[in-house]
């Protein structure tokens, strides 16, 4: 499902290499949790994979096809088939739970039908499933800026949900949040993806939390 | 900055002795001084004692200007906010990786905003002639520049982090920007849009001195015919005119912001 080979990357004025000759295979419905110390690059290796950052060398295969050697139109229909979940949740603020739910589905439309706003019944029908599945579905209109850290969290994994991904990538997903939610998160997201065959790649700090809901764990150390 | 001067005990001696040449300079420069205003305190006596009482034959003709200048503002403000949308996302150093057009962009911002509202006046005016068009030509030249620079500023403010989100999900450049980065730069667009309606009323005011429209021309007539009964009567509606759009576009702007909801 991913193979990544021989991946090497060093950030612009910067000579210090961050990601040093990376061989890994994830195969597909796969948990992996990556872990290591705080700047060993967990973030970096994870961007590389669906390509926000470009990668100095190497090869990352998804489902065949290298991600690092296409044109970024197909790149961009690329992504559209992973999700992303990030530290700091990055939604839209001001905007209301559904309507950032409903970003998932933006690469089934045209720019224009983005400008005036327009998303498909079935669009509807998906987000509001994938804010079902992560217990919203009655929080629809509520900004985002009055939701708990927690929720917040749920609102960015049901946006992923509606982009219907093979692959989610999980970047530190509850380092922003206290230990019950934490659990409580991780737990979401793994049966989420164990119910979708979702192959899911998530970076955490504690060891324990990857023991406990991953089904293989790699470690990452520092150059 | 502070411990430097500090240490350098003759530092803050040589600014200060910099200072007091500068304002020297500056003030023999421009004639300014006590004397000259002492001097002319009788002619200002005289100037304002005709003033009064204020005539109010002429009411109707100079409030329809006063109008008149609003109507300016409003149609200035709106032409100029209007150019400055699209192309302050050309300015924008985080959606514009063309640094040619960045900088082409930012420039003809600069170039906008750097000649005053007075200037485009008397260029406009000699390009289409008197009346209220070339003050709305010369609002608008000044906003853009002005309000390009802001809005652009406000798309470079955008968490970089909310749209790389927005990127992850699959979404062309252009969905990034109507989902990512108009929702957030919205509330600031709309209160610098309306902080310039309030800036252009003020401003079109003393256009009609250089002979575009509204109230500042009839200001500019009765001075020239030292009919300086009439000059208190525009004065007066200037004023309360002006007091009267601070307080509705403060209004207004707390209004949408409420909506907003940044506090
Ligand atoms: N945009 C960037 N430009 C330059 N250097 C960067 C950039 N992003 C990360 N780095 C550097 O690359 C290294 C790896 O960063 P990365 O964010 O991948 O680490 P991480 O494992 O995700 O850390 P954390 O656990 O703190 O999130 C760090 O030394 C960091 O300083
Ligand atoms: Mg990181």
């Amino acid at each position: 499902m991913i193979n990544i080979e021989n991946l090497n990357h060093h950030y612009k004025n910067k000579s210090q290499e961050v990601l040093k000759n990376i061989n890994l295979h994830i195969r597909k419905g796969e948990n992996v949790v990556l872990i290591g110390s705080s700047g060993c690059g967990k973030t970096t290796l994870l961007r590389s994979i669906n390509r926000l950052i470009e990668p100095v060398s190497g090869s990352i295969h998804i489902n065949g096809e290298n991600i690092l050697k296409m044109p970024i139109k197909k790149v961009v229909r690329i992504r559209g088939k992973i999700g992303m979940i990030f530290q700091n949740f990055n939604l839209i603020e001001r905007d209301s739970v559904l309507k950032n739910t409903l970003n998932g589905r933006l690469r089934h439309h045209s720019s224009l039908n983005t400008l005036f706003g327009r998303f498909s019944t079935q669009d509807y029908e998906i987000a509001k499933q994938s804010l079902k599945r992560v217990g919203l579905e009655d929080y629809e209109n509520e900004r985002i800026n009055n939701l708990s850290g927690g929720q917040k969290q749920r609102v960015a994994i049901a946006r992923t949900l509606s982009q219907n991904p093979d692959i989610i990538l999980a970047d530190e997903p509850v380092s922003s949040l206290d230990p019950k939610l934490m659990r409580e998160i991780l737990e979401l997201l793994n049966n989420i993806c164990l119910e979708k065959e979702i192959t899911l790649v998530t970076s955490l700090h504690f060891l324990e939390l990857a023991k406990k809901y991953s089904s293989r764990i790699i470690g990452m150390r520092q150059l | 900055m502070l411990k430097k001067i500090k240490q350098n005990k003759y530092k803050g001696l040589l600014i200060g002795i910099l200072i007091i040449i500068i304002y020297y300079w500056a003030i023999k420069g421009t004639n300014t001084s006590p004397v000259n205003f002492v001097k002319g305190l009788p002619f200002m006596y005289d100037f304002i004692s005709r003033m009064f009482p204020p005539d109010f034959s002429k009411l109707g003709l100079f409030l329809l200007k006063a109008i008149e200048t609003l109507q300016m503002a409003i149609v200035g403000s709106t032409i100029g906010a209007l150019i400055a949308l699209p192309l302050s996302f050309l300015a924008a150093r985080n959606i514009m990786h063309n640094k040619f057009i960045y900088h082409i962009t930012r420039t003809f911002f600069d170039i906008c905003r750097g000649i005053n509202e007075i200037v485009w006046g008397l260029i406009f005016v000699s390009m289409v002639g008197l009346g209220p068009f070339p003050g709305v030509l010369a609002l608008a030249a000044h906003v853009t520049g002005a309000l390009g620079r802001y809005f652009s500023e406000a798309i470079e403010s955008v968490n970089p982090e909310t749209i790389r989100a927005i990127i992850s999900t699959g979404a062309n450049k252009l969905q990034v920007i109507i989902r990512g980065i108009i929702p957030e730069v919205k509330p600031s667009f709309i209160n610098y849009s309306l902080y310039y309606l309030e800036n252009n009323f003020r401003a079109a005011t003393v256009l009609g001195l250089v002979g575009a429209g509204g109230i500042g021309m009839e200001l500019l007539t009765s001075m020239k015919l030292f009919k300086n009964q009439e000059v208190l009567t525009i004065l007066i509606i200037m004023v309360l005119m002006v007091l009267l759009i601070d307080r509705f576009s403060a209004f207004i702007r707390k209004k949408v912001l409420k909506l907003e909801k940044i506090e």
